[in-house]
């Protein structure tokens, strides 16, 4: 699904090992208003199911997760 | 010891200590990805746990020696998130410490208050 808003922020985790993706993206998140789009860019290889499960326990919404080689671009919402 | 404020309580245990680091840093790992998922989380520091806390060594010592960051990068990464750290006096005789060599934070709990914790929690989760 292509993502057409521009994210509010973007968090470049890339080279990141797990758990700072998580944490990062959770601080990170905190400092968007309600419904801001925020782009996690991790070449964690745990990225995804983390991101799932990270996104259906806080409420925030994962709207996509994009690979481009060896980066993933992880699309969150945050809850509102 | 659980506020309750949450989206759910995980209770870690930790018994390695020192003379383990391969085994030192897992449990803070986990707790902290815990926390940022907004589920209330502490650690429980027994058997050899404590020995990890001891203000002068947690900069010494690291899951892959001298390669990586310290212990004490990770204890803060947890504690930062909200991370409790539980020990208990037993297990500070059992290693000859007091309260006063570990690092600031630590608070002191005994066998009740570990099992209500734990029967409370949503998963307990030991190393």
């Amino acid at each position: 699904m292509p993502i057409t808003e521009t994210p509010a922020q973007i968090l470049d985790c890339k080279g990141l090992q797990c758990p700072l993706p998580v944490i990062k993206t959770a601080q990170a998140i905190k400092t968007l208003d309600p419904g801001q789009v925020l782009e996690l860019l991790a070449t964690d290889p745990g990225v995804e199911p983390d991101m799932k499960a990270w996104s259906s326990r806080t409420g925030n919404e994962l709207l996509a997760i994009d690979r481009e080689g060896d980066v993933f671009h992880v699309f969150l919402r945050r809850q509102g | 010891m659980w506020t309750d404020e949450g989206e759910g309580k995980v209770l870690y245990v930790q018994t390695h200590g020192v003379t383990d680091p391969g085994r030192c840093a897992t449990p803070f790992f986990l707790a902290a990805s815990a926390a940022a998922m907004e589920v209330e989380v502490a650690i429980y520091f027994t058997m050899y746990g404590p020995t990890l806390l001891q203000k002068d060594v947690v900069d010494k010592i690291g899951p892959k020696g001298d390669v990586g960051q310290p212990l004490s990068y990770f204890i803060k990464q947890a504690t930062d998130l909200g991370v409790r750290l539980l020990v208990c006096q037993p297990s500070l005789e059992l290693n000859d410490l007091a309260l006063d060599d570990l690092i600031d934070g630590v608070v002191m709990i005994g066998g009740a208050a570990f099992n209500d914790m734990a029967m409370n929690a949503d998963a307990v989760v030991s190393f």
